[in-house]
């Protein structure tokens, strides 16, 4: 099987429906997965935010409080600290005003990782590459 | 008629917004609805802003998203839920969810 790569591409803003978290939580899941997979075997998730899926990614989300459920921006984290490749749309980011700055990193867990911010030409690239799309 | 109409999505799928008329006309901004009240999409701020003569928004969905007071355009009154019963009861006498 060798390595097999997937990329998840989130369209829509998170926390009216599951569906975008549950991009998030399944590109999290490749670390367990491996545990499945014969020795050689691989899964290379990425994370793309395209289109209206950026809105969900600014820093300072206060979820638990008024939701009493995960985060957007911990499990943002979460990916980074895993060493998964998140990808987010520059001219999406430009469209609706959000500032590099606005996005979260996880230097305070230690992670190397921080997030991309690409154009989409480079997001359209990771889908080519992977052998499997998933829209979110 | 005083309609109070919820907004809960940024992008509304369907156009009986830009349909009803009415002076009394209000949009209470939750859920991904609060995105109207911050994000200003090309440079622009939102079009429901400038239609109706109320607009609130709900303090804790913009919490959870990270969103701040200081990026809620000044046409927004935010409104927690205590605030946002007493919207519901007061301001209208119809409310709709879109």
């Amino acid at each position: 099987m060798g390595d097999v790569k997937c990329a998840f591409l989130v369209q829509r803003p998170q926390y009216k429906g599951e569906t975008s978290r549950l991009a998030l939580t399944h590109a999290l899941a490749y670390q367990t997965v491996e545990i499945l997979l014969e020795d050689g075997d691989t899964v290379t998730p990425t994370l793309n935010f395209v289109g209206e899926g950026v809105l969900g990614l600014t820093k300072g989300q206060k979820a638990m409080e008024a939701y009493g459920i995960t985060s957007t921006e911990s499990h943002l984290k979460n990916c980074l600290l895993v060493d998964l490749d998140i990808y987010v749309c520059k001219e999406d980011l430009d469209r609706f005003g959000i500032k590099e700055d606005q996005l979260p990193d996880a230097d305070e867990m230690g992670a190397e990782k921080k997030i991309n911010v690409v154009p989409f030409s480079t997001i359209q690239k990771n889908m080519e590459e992977a052998n499997h799309v998933l829209f979110f | 008629m005083k309609l109070g109409i919820f907004v809960s999505d940024y992008k509304i799928p369907v156009d009986t917004l830009d349909r009803l008329k009415g002076d009394d006309l209000g949009i209470i901004l939750v859920l991904n609805g609060v995105y109207h009240a911050t994000i200003k999409e090309a440079g622009k701020a939102s079009d429901l802003l400038g239609k109706y003569s109320r607009v609130y928004a709900l303090s804790e969905d913009l919490q959870t998203r990270g969103l701040t007071p200081e990026q809620v355009d000044s046409k927004v009154k935010v409104v927690d839920y205590a605030g946002l019963v007493d919207v519901i009861f007061n301001d209208f006498e119809k409310i709709a969810w879109l």
